[in-house]
């Protein structure tokens, strides 16, 4: 409970962000791994692997963003 | 990597990033942040450069070639019955794995060599297939290098020792004389008569 009260909502937000956006790569990603055709691979860059950095920056910056009170 | 491999990675990146969105609270204390990193950052990289080498190397197997329609001829073509056709003979008597027949003699396709433009040329494929029209025939960007005969034959006895091979081993060796474009072994795919000729059954 401690840690729920002391919980940014700001981080709490941009972490669900983040890790919506790199599941959801990680299931297109997971997808295109199952099916060996030209446009699986297209689908893995520029889908999946869109997604991912997506998420990714969203955590990186929400990481170095100033902590909001 | 075994591609079971990188689906578990990929599944315990999924199972920690749930975790995350779920309980982002966690992350308040000093684990949760190490969790945090590791689900929102490492894995997702790690996750993304084992699948693109899991699929560069299932796009070196026959199937993925031939899984465009412009390319079956190109497959038919190495089942001809017929000795002088050079890809058909290596495929039919494994002088190249069969499952990855295409990839071992064009090993400079656009996605294994080259830089942006090539890469770009690979896109373009694709785009040609599903929405634009491909050119007919396929045609190879550049000629034939030798070196993709060169890199099983270059130090075998019976490429080296005949006559032949041994008097024009350095044009050979330079592509100032091609292996396939010089009268000698000069019957490829030919894929615009491929329906008509005879084929090799594996099951006979």
């Amino acid at each position: 409970m401690t840690e729920t009260q002391d919980q940014d909502p700001f981080m709490a937000k941009r972490l669900r962000l983040a890790g919506t956006l790199i599941a959801l790569g990680l299931v297109v990603e997971g997808l295109s791994l199952s099916w060996n055709h030209p446009l699986s691979f297209v689908a893995f860059l520029s889908i999946g692997g869109l997604l991912l950095f997506l998420g990714i920056v969203v955590y990186l910056t929400a990481l170095v963003s100033p902590r909001r009170t | 990597m075994p591609a079971a491999a990188v689906f578990a990675v990929l599944l315990i990146t999924l199972v920690i990033v749930c975790l995350l969105v779920a309980r982002p609270a966690i992350t308040v204390a000093r684990g949760g942040k190490v969790l945090a990193f590791l689900g929102l950052f490492i894995f997702p990289v790690l996750t993304g450069l084992l699948g693109f080498e899991d699929h560069v190397e299932r796009s070196k197997e026959t199937k993925f070639c031939l899984s465009c329609h412009i390319m079956e001829p190109y497959g038919k073509s190495l089942y001809i019955d017929d000795k002088s056709y050079i890809p058909a003979v290596h495929f039919q008597n494994n002088r190249v794995p069969r499952d990855q027949a295409c990839y071992t003699c064009h090993t400079d396709y656009t996605l294994y060599t080259g830089g942006f433009n090539a890469k770009f040329r690979g896109l373009h494929h694709i785009y040609a297939q599903y929405i634009g029209k491909p050119q007919q025939p396929v045609k190879l960007y550049h000629p034939f290098n030798n070196r993709e005969c060169l890199h099983c034959h270059l130090g075998a006895r019976n490429f080296e020792e005949g006559a032949t091979h041994a008097a024009l081993m350095d044009d050979i060796k330079s592509n100032k004389m091609s292996c396939v474009g010089s009268g000698c072994h000069d019957m490829v795919h030919n894929a615009s008569q491929v329906d008509g000729l005879k084929k090799w059954s594996p099951q006979q």
